[in-house]
């Protein structure tokens, strides 16, 4: 592979944390030699040229499932070449703007405002504002209202493109859902567009994103007008301004759709997957390569964003499995594999899957990780088999710190589950536990805020009255106690919820602190300040772009990062732009209509609403698995529930 | 299976043959700017992804038994480094060396390789001396007049702490670049565990007291040309050191 030289000086590149971040060269990239010859003969090329952006260091973004996914996708096609993009960290950020160098990507080198087409992943909220920082430094106006023909199509997936209203601004087009065939399909558009403008019909940007809308799961938010109530909104009977606080969106033509649809992959079986990504040089995050087993998730628990987006459940075959494992395994030298879905252990046929692997793998001093293994099939032969060497700590995350909070979220754990695995680890040697919950969740009481210390307390007796029991000599108990803090999401029956106000919630964690004893027993807390922002950009509204741009402008990015993060003055921004933190973070009526409801991810807003109605009667909703509950996703026509005959 | 059961098997496994490829690499673009802990990932994942039937260290957390003659820091290019491998059966070493080579991220090659029997003395006690050449406008010049110097105080960073270091007794010869650049010197240096000074520590020096600009001192380009074994001057190349065959 040809070296395409970085445009700063070794003494640039030197002086920043990490040069490698910024130089590329990695095994497995792709670049297509024939397209740079090709520019640099004619100065032109026929292939689109995409940049997939990633907004955070080059660390994260390595470790990026769906960084990997796309790229392979695309660069398979024969009329794409996709290069990668990352947030350059401070050090850099400051070299590149003295001296006036264009954000460029890893591979040819190429300045991101040379690129036809760029495409973000926005995996959390709180990398927003890194978006803005890759397009000023990548010479491309920050609005889409301000771009032009020779400007590339700036374009986002991923979790938070279901609700990007507060970017809506910035984007001329958002991706909803599966990426796989829609990102192809909008290439080809955007082929089309570059090809035309050469000849004596050259299509125009607005023809371009117009054609974009007719492709399923794809939203431009310039074809829609918003209101917000403030201002004037027709509510869903058509009363003007009846809705105190709600939206409304309207395509501002006839032609445009409007719902978007989210787009799902039918078959997992037969869509390609990266059995070859790209191999960082640098130690990344993540060091290992990743085995994507299935997706959406039977549970079904009602905080959780990503249960309902990704519904409905499909597997891929234990076969196709282990056959894309060995190739991983072969392409990429890691010497750890993760298997990634939302459940490992909810995959039907887990146990032939891990054996296969651990078969595979024999003698190659290849490590199997699997994260998210559930409490209530945890298995503590295949975790034995799966740690050949090492032994690290033991993860659950029952969340809530009592049986009637859990039935609230529907985290379907039963503490006699938490304590019978919990009683064969601890006789299997194991010492460390990290237990996951949250706090300020719907219908919280103190009485559940203590049940998390009382939970550990228990614990702690159960570890050593087995030591009492077995006459053993036990290694001293770790117990790490971790709560992070809720946020109510879209598209999960919580959306309406409201988050508890900071100081309620400070004083619930000093109660808990208060109430953990024990020498053994850790606690970790999670940040407020950036639980509270992060209320507001997930259930925003486009009315923050405004907020959003003036932060970045005062310098406010890497928002992700909690050193870099400045609560107060994001704070001071919102209110001199007449919000305020509680106009996001209130409860929200079922009444109005939500900034989001013109998305539609197969999961229907009715029984979302039914959802948070047996929450607050605390009754449990079961699997999919077990029984089919009508959320929508059946619609489909796909996946595990469809297949047992779901919604018929 | 215990854990501590598992342990006690590990530490019993008997010690296993070792066949030792020692190769001598080089490195430019892109990998230069990588760090040895990355750079060593590196070439573990290249041998893996050519399924060299490599040896792994025993005990608690295996790794492939990969020595590295010296550290090569961020920033350096390098003609020939060295590094043993060692695998569990004997190895042709071309094959080796192209098997290797078909994996490996671009900037990074094997050179060549020999099959050795296991070294007595371990391939990073052997290094004394490197060579490097150093491409800069007036490089000529000012490392002339460091070679002119008595005494070349430059201050390192060892375990969080400053240390003031004399440089001037660890360069060992000067001469013009072998291909006729005048902007370009090569020249022989302590290498090694005992006694090695880093190409950076030379530049400083340069700037310190031979008049050179910083930034042009900064941005030289340096290149790692040859690793030693044996006292200066009866140096020896590091792959002539073991020269019986397996």
């Amino acid at each position: 592979m040809k070296n395409y030289p970085v445009p700063l000086s070794k003494s640039d590149l030197m002086s920043v944390e990490s040069p490698a971040r910024y130089v590329g060269g990695e095994f497995n990239a792709v670049i297509k030699e024939d397209m740079m010859e090709e520019l640099e003969k004619t100065g032109k090329t026929s292939y689109v040229r995409f940049a997939f952006c990633f907004p955070d260091i080059y660390e994260i973004g390595m470790s990026n499932l769906a960084l990997q996914i796309l790229y392979h996708v695309l660069n398979e096609s024969d009329f794409v070449a996709c290069e990668r993009a990352f947030s350059p960290w401070l050090d850099m950020d400051k070299i590149l703007r003295e001296r006036n160098i264009a954000l460029y990507s890893q591979e040819t080198k190429t300045p991101l405002c040379d690129f036809d087409i760029l495409g973000f992943t926005l995996g959390y909220e709180m990398c927003y504002t890194n978006v803005l920082q890759m397009l000023d430094l990548g010479k491309i106006p920050l609005l889409a209202k301000d771009r032009g023909e020779d400007d590339p199509v700036i374009c986002c997936g991923g979790p938070c493109a279901y609700n990007i209203e507060p970017m809506a601004d910035f984007f001329d087009i958002a991706m909803m859902g599966e990426g796989e065939e829609m990102i192809l399909e909008l290439c080809k558009k955007i082929r089309e567009y570059k090809l035309s403008k050469s000849t004596s019909h050259p299509m125009s940007r607005q023809e371009l994103l117009l054609a974009c809308d007719a492709i399923e799961g794809i939203y431009v938010p310039s074809l829609y007008e918003v209101f917000y109530s403030k201002s004037t909104c027709s509510g869903k009977d058509g009363s003007e301004g009846k809705d105190p606080s709600g939206a409304c969106v309207k395509p501002v033509s006839d032609g445009v759709k409007k719902t978007i649809k989210k787009r799902i992959i039918k078959d997992l079986d037969n869509c390609t997957y990266p059995t070859a990504p790209v191999v960082s040089n640098l130690r990344v995050v993540h060091d290992r390569s990743y085995l994507e087993v299935f997706r959406g998730c039977i549970r079904g628990c009602r905080f959780c964003q990503a249960g309902f987006i990704y519904r409905p459940v499909r597997e891929k075959s234990v076969e196709v499995l282990c056959e894309q494992g060995r190739l991983l395994e072969k392409n990429t030298g890691y010497d750890e594999m993760g298997l990634l879905s939302l459940a490992t252990s909810d995959y039907t046929r887990f146990p032939e899957l891990a054996e296969n692997l651990l078969s595979t793998f024999e003698g190659h001093h290849t490590s199997l990780s699997l994260p998210s293994l559930r409490l209530d099939s945890f298995s503590l032969d295949l975790m034995e088999k799966v740690q050949s060497t090492r032994k690290s700590g033991l993860t659950f995350a029952p969340e809530a710190g009592t049986q009637r909070l859990r039935d609230v979220i529907n985290k379907n754990i039963r503490e006699e589950d938490i304590f019978s695995a919990l009683r064969l680890a601890f006789l299997g040697g194991w010492n460390t536990v990290k237990l996951y919950f949250m706090l300020g969740l719907p219908t919280e009481t103190d009485e559940d805020v203590l049940g998390i210390a009382d939970l550990a307390a228990r614990i702690e007796k159960l570890y050593y009255d087995i030591g009492r029991e077995t006459g053993q000599r036990m290694r001293r108990l770790e117990i790490t106690v971790s709560t992070s803090l809720f946020i109510p999401k879209p598209f999960t029956p919580f959306q309406w919820e409201p988050q508890n106000s900071k100081e309620e919630l400070i004083r619930k964690q000093r109660l808990l602190k208060d109430h953990i004893k024990s020498r053994n027993i850790r606690y970790a807390w999670h940040d407020f300040d950036s639980s509270v922002w992060e209320v507001v950009l997930a259930r925003g509204d486009r009315r923050l772009a405004p907020v959003l741009l003036e932060g970045y402008k005062s310098g406010l990015f890497y928002d992700a990062w909690d050193d870099h993060f400045k609560f107060r003055e994001w704070v001071e921004i919102l209110e001199r732009h007449g919000l305020t933190i509680e106009d996001f973070s209130r409860e929200f009526s079922e009444e109005e209509t939500l900034p989001w409801d013109h998305i539609s991810v197969g999961v229907n807003k009715k029984f979302l609403l039914s959802e948070r109605h047996k929450a607050h009667e605390e009754k449990t909703t079961p699997s999919c698995r077990e029984h089919c509950s009508g959320c929508g996703a059946a619609t489909w026509g796909v996946g595990e529930c469809f297949a047992k005959g779901g919604e018929s | 299976m215990l854990q501590s059961e598992r342990e006690k098997m590990m530490t019993m496994q008997e010690h296993q043959k070792a066949y030792v490829q020692r190769a001598s690499f080089m490195r430019s673009g892109a990998t230069v700017f990588l760090g040895h802990l990355d750079l060593m990932t590196c070439f573990e994942r290249a041998c893996r992804r050519a399924e060299l039937p490599i040896l792994y260290s025993q005990g608690y957390n295996p790794r492939p038994m990969m020595v590295f003659a010296l550290p090569l820091g961020v920033g350096i290019e390098t003609t020939c480094d060295y590094l043993d491998v060692s695998l569990d059966r004997p190895y042709d070493a071309d094959s080796f060396v192209k098997e290797l080579n078909a994996f490996l991220p671009s900037g990074l090659q094997i050179i060549r390789s020999i099959a050795i029997p296991e070294p007595k003395d371990s391939i990073m006690s052997i290094v004394t001396t490197a060579s490097y050449r150093f491409e800069a406008k007036g490089i000529r010049k000012a490392m002339t007049e460091a070679m002119e110097k008595e005494t070349l105080i430059v201050t390192k960073m060892a375990k969080g702490k400053e240390k003031q270091t004399d440089i001037r007794p660890l360069l060992l010869s000067l001469s013009q670049a072998s291909d006729g650049d005048p902007d370009a010197v090569d020249f022989y240096a302590s290498a090694g565990s005992e006694r090695n000074v880093r190409p950076d520590l030379i530049l400083n020096s340069l700037s310190l007291y031979c008049g050179m600009d910083r930034e042009v001192a900064e941005n030289t380009r340096v290149i790692r040309t040859g690793l030693f074994a044996r006292e200066y001057p009866r140096i020896v190349p590091i792959h002539e050191v073991e020269v019986r065959p397996l």
